[in-house]
């Protein structure tokens, strides 16, 4: 059997880029907010329509199509911070209730795409232009170099928006510990705002990558969420490095699946490895949630 | 910075004035009907048993608890009030208002730096701006900070991590410090070492209250000493008068 290790590593590579960038969404709202979204995937689909409009409607450009759907994913965070999150986040029970409360507006959402776009699929313009690079014997396409690079560019900026303005400190001040973080003037409503507006960018980044390879429908969201909380999971919850190990690791699998087995078999061996990752580390690769959330 | 004035304040002017406070978690009253009032340039000791409601007092303050009725004023502006549910949701405005709790326990961020810690402190816009002088300031008071500074919190040791805590407290341009046991859980030398940065603080127009089970190390450093009993405040004295009474017994 001979593997075409060139495209196995760039495929890889994409795919590691646009989980992680999903996943760290997912860890961040997680350990900041202590909210599991399950509106991510929603989140999501409807990125991809918003940048679809915005090809249709303003420019088909490819910034411009980015810019778009990051600001709807950054618009529908705030639109699930306000209905999920502000109302019952000081409640008992808060995690429960917040997991159904975004997995309801998740559904609702669906819906409500599925009524104004009908089921037919969208497809957005080729947002990186048609251009190759040779490797040596790996060529390099358009939607996979621009889709690497464009992600690594986003991620960079937010994780060092994170580490150096004050709002990111009174991200990273919540995500470490809540109760602390109010006793300082850090107000636990506002934040949820900018934590959620960044995580939802950070899924309109994803779906516009992701829409370079498949097409823009009202369910389109439900994989990348499975796959955002499997791997931000698999990564140890409320760990940005983790994430990125457990995308890279993931990665890697879909593209070796694919190439040995045949795609059908993804999902099988993605599970697979999940459950042998959390079997030997339950808390997962960077494993530091019970400490996180232990205040 | 509030606690650099350093002079004797002559008016009476009233940071904090509590008064018909009960508060509690879930069922449990804890705070019952307290009246409290701390005048600016004071310095309090309230001492008490475990499980008697020091905590609770000053979490009260914060907005903390799960519920909680009667007045708070915090600088002439109510604070308090009655509320029944949403425990923390307005502790951030409080702090605006002027309050700095340093917290039983720490409350650290264990992944920040020792420096990230004091600007975190420093949430209220004014304190914001001129954030590296205060820096400077809280190092002068805690001097083995200094080469800390881009250490993780986390690796510090106890007594470390208790002047990170105060330090972080210290930083904001709060008028009432609340400081709650600052000797717990260490070394005793380390702890009375602690406890004299804190007589040293310049107060100027602000108060402090400490919470402490050990009246020793009260002594003859705060102004009143209040004792707290099963939720209540029990009886007040200058601490001299504290001093001699307990020689007596």
């Amino acid at each position: 059997m001979d593997i075409d290790i060139g495209f196995v590593a760039i495929t890889a590579v994409t795919l590691a880029c646009i989980y992680g960038t999903l996943a760290i969404g997912v860890s961040i709202t997680w350990s900041s907010l202590g909210l599991i979204n399950m509106s991510y995937g929603f989140t999501f689909a409807t990125s991809g329509y918003g940048a679809w409009l915005v090809s249709e409607y303003i420019s088909s450009s490819g910034p411009v199509v980015i810019l778009g759907g990051i600001l709807t994913g950054a618009l529908v965070g705030v639109l699930v911070c306000a209905v999920a999150f502000i109302p019952i986040h000081d409640k008992p029970n808060f995690t429960v209730r917040g997991l159904i409360a975004s997995l309801a507006l998740s559904l609702i959402g669906t819906q409500a795409l599925l009524y104004f776009f009908g089921p037919q699929s969208k497809t957005l313009p080729p947002l990186f232009g048609d251009w190759e690079l040779e490797l040596g014997e790996v060529v390099l396409t358009a939607d996979k170099g621009g889709a690497i690079l464009t992600s690594i560019l986003m991620l960079t900026l937010a994780l060092w928006w994170m580490r150096s303005s004050r709002r990111g400190l009174e991200i990273r001040a919540m995500m470490m510990n809540p109760h602390a973080a109010s006793l300082v003037g850090i107000g636990v409503r506002r934040t949820g705002f900018y934590v959620m507006a960044l995580t939802g960018g950070l899924a309109g980044l994803a779906s516009v990558l992701l829409s370079q390879t498949y097409f823009v429908s009202p369910f389109s969201g439900v994989t990348p969420l499975i796959k955002g909380l499997s791997v931000a999971l698999c990564g140890g919850l409320g760990s940005v490095g983790g994430a990125m190990i457990a995308a890279v690791m993931i990665g890697v699998n879909e593209a070796l699946t694919a190439d040995i087995l045949g795609g059908q078999y993804i999902l099988i061996t993605q599970f697979l490895l999940i459950i042998l990752v959390l079997i030997i580390r339950p808390r997962g690769i960077a494993g530091i949630l019970d400490k996180q959330r232990e205040a | 910075m509030a606690f650099n004035g350093g002079s004797a304040v002559s008016e009476r002017r009233e940071i904090l004035n509590i008064n018909g406070l009960s508060a509690g978690w879930g069922p449990m009253r804890v705070i019952h009907d307290l009246d409290l009032v701390v005048y600016a340039g004071e310095r309090i000791g309230i001492v008490g048993l475990n499980g008697h409601g020091k905590s609770t007092l000053f979490s009260a303050i914060a907005g903390m608890t799960d519920w909680q009725r009667g007045s708070i004023k915090l600088n002439g502006k109510e604070v308090g009030g009655t509320r029944s549910q949403g425990p923390g949701r307005y502790t951030h405005l409080v702090v605006r208002q002027g309050l700095a709790l340093m917290p039983q326990g720490d409350e650290i961020f264990t992944g920040l730096t020792v420096e990230e810690h004091l600007d975190s402190g420093a949430f209220t816009p004014a304190a914001w701006r001129d954030r590296k002088a205060r820096k400077e300031k809280i190092l002068e008071i805690f001097p083995p900070l200094r080469k800390l500074m881009s250490t993780p919190v986390g690796r510090l040791s106890g007594g470390e991590r208790r002047m990170v805590s105060l330090g972080r407290g210290l930083m904001s341009d709060a008028s009432l410090l609340l400081v709650d046991e600052p000797s717990l859980g260490l070394a005793p030398k380390i702890g009375k070492g602690v406890m004299k940065a804190l007589m040293e603080i310049q107060l100027g127009n602000s108060a402090m209250i400490i919470a402490e089970q050990n009246m020793a190390l009260l002594e003859g450093q705060v102004d009143r000493v209040i004792g707290m009993h099963v939720g209540k405040l029990k009886g007040e004295a200058s601490t001299s008068l504290a001093h001699e009474s307990r020689r007596e017994v």
